[in-house]
């Protein structure tokens, strides 16, 4: 396996590095986006055990960054920000199947990430994957009952709430300043968006932690948020309630990685990667 | 920020091509170029946004800049438990060889934050560093162990990140995000830095102003500025966001601008 560093796109203002297995050629390839303004390492080096662990199963990779995003410029185009991402993604596809002859392509994406992988999987058709961690959600019923009726039952929970406002009240807390951030979109949107994609043959992985808890808490909200195209054979979800957002601890991010990849062996194994329908 | 994209050219460089580097390239041919040494852990995640802004600020001033990654630190080989002080240091001297042969000069500066400032320091005689901007550089290392162990052991219960507390198997030989081995413990426990045999600039922007701090640094060839506001480095609260500072820039900047 060789790493290469790029400068690539179409004003050469992309930088990404691409994992290029030997006799990968024609296989699947994998792309990760960033994680909200975390460069292409990914949090905690994240994308860099991920792409490395994939390489050795054998999928070229490529982690870059967003046009104005850790190393990369802007094109100065004059563009939406979604019509940007879908034309960096474009330059990605296009340097990994130079680099390894890739014709269909699976997304990574976390948080901010999984909301630009859902925007390009929604509509090219090279795309026939997608991992999404911590992408959309909505707080539902189900999820307020099991947010606020725990709370609602235990006086203890009551007390310690009054003395913890007169303690937050007591030591302001330092500026917000929001690293990881998913703009909601209309959920009817999100719903006809995953079913076009299962339509189409997509498989996708939903990874949802413990660390969104303030809109998410439990692994049936996926059907609550979604409907029945969580049903979907092609659609596999994960709720891990114990971790955080962005897997600080290293046993999670080894168990995060183990899982996409047997996710991907399962659905997209090298040997016949790309030709499916 | 829109510039010329010829102008950072990523690469891989040193034995096995294993070490990856953004050299930065002024419109003219340098007098002198700028080696920056990156923090470690965290540290090189919240920092990267501002090595680029830096780096391109003293590029277009002029001067060579090379930005890189260690062994088993970000876009470089190797995994993260891997991560070795002396490793550190021997990369840098590569690094520094290779910003010379890009650059085609002979007069290379470092410059570090945190861990990076204390590679700097360290590496200077052998990198034959002609200056070291070093900002909140690490003298003591056992101390920096200890905020990095008490980081961690709050982590395990931090209520804004865990729905519940973790076990403390879960959280063991780590530091904040990253595995961390009793190899790199021990050096950096046994850290102990004085003053570098290289003119000097300390950039102080730790939170509590202990006039104390650098005295082993003074010398005729040693300089202590403040800059704020405070940098929370050790703010857990805060770990996951980029630490940028103007002050920072234009302090690197003015420093060479002096003595260009």
């Amino acid at each position: 396996m060789r790493e290469e560093a790029h400068r690539f796109g179409r004003g050469r203002h992309l930088v990404g590095i691409a994992g290029v297995p030997e006799g990968a050629v024609g296989e699947t390839g994998v792309i990760v986006l960033n994680a909200g303004l975390v460069h292409r390492i990914g949090p905690f080096r994240l994308h860099v055990e991920l792409t490395r662990q994939l390489n050795a199963a054998g999928y070229p990779t490529l982690r870059f960054d967003l046009s104005t995003l850790g190393d990369s410029s802007a094109t100065g185009g004059g563009q939406t920000r979604t019509q940007q991402v879908c034309a960096d993604l474009d330059d990605a596809m296009t340097l990994l199947k130079e680099r390894a002859g890739c014709e269909r392509f699976v997304l990574v994406g976390l948080c901010s990430g999984a909301q630009n992988a859902h925007i390009v999987a929604a509509t090219d058709p090279r795309v026939s994957g997608a991992v999404f961690l911590d992408g959309y959600a909505y707080r539902t019923l189900g999820y307020k009952l099991r947010h606020y009726l725990p709370r609602l039952v235990d006086p203890g929970r009551w007390s310690r709430l009054l003395r913890r406002r007169g303690a937050e009240a007591a030591a302001a807390k330092p500026a917000s300043e929001p690293v990881f951030a998913v703009a909601p979109a209309p959920r009817e949107e999100v719903i006809a968006d995953f079913t076009g994609m299962v339509a189409r043959g997509m498989k996708l992985y939903l990874v949802y932690s413990g660390g969104i808890s303030n809109y998410f808490n439990h692994a049936r909200q996926f059907r609550e948020c979604f409907g029945r195209v969580m049903d979907h054979p092609a659609v596999t979800t994960r709720y891990v309630a114990e971790t955080d957002h962005t897997y600080i601890l290293t046993g999670d991010r080894a168990r995060l990685l183990d899982g996409i990849g047997g996710w991907l062996t399962r659905n997209f194994p090298p040997a016949v990667a790309g030709r499916h329908a | 920020m829109s510039m010329r994209p010829e102008a950072e050219l990523p690469f891989f460089f040193g034995p096995d091509d294993g070490l990856f580097g953004m050299y930065h390239a002024p419109d003219l041919p340098p007098r002198r170029a700028v080696l920056m040494c990156a923090p470690l852990g965290q540290d090189l995640i919240r920092c990267h946004r501002l090595y680029r802004q830096l780096a391109q600020t003293l590029a277009r001033e002029g001067l060579a800049v090379l930005r890189f990654d260690y062994h088993g630190t970000g876009d470089s080989s190797g995994g993260s438990a891997e991560v070795d002080w002396e490793r550190c240091v021997a990369d840098t001297l590569v690094a520094a060889a290779e910003l010379r042969k890009r650059a085609r000069v002979d007069r290379v500066i470092g410059f570090g934050a945190r861990l990076g400032g204390s590679i700097a320091m360290c590496a200077a005689d052998r990198a034959r560093l002609g200056e070291v901007i070093a900002w909140d550089p690490v003298l003591d290392g056992d101390g920096y162990v200890a905020a990095l162990d008490a980081m961690q052991a709050a982590l395990r219960e931090d209520a804004e990140r865990f729905t519940r507390p973790r076990s403390h198997a879960d959280v063991a030989e780590q530091w904040l995000g990253f595995d961390i081995g009793d190899r790199l413990r021990g050096q950096l426990s046994a850290l102990t830095l004085g003053a570098p045999n290289v003119p000097m600039l300390v950039l102080d922007s730790l939170p509590e102003w202990e006039a104390s701090r650098w005295d082993r640094l003074a010398s005729p060839r040693g300089k202590v500025a403040g800059i704020s506001p405070p940098t929370p480095w050790n703010d857990l609260r805060r770990l996951e966001t980029a630490i940028l500072s103007q002050p920072l820039i234009q302090a690197v900047s003015g420093r060479l601008k002096e003595s260009a």
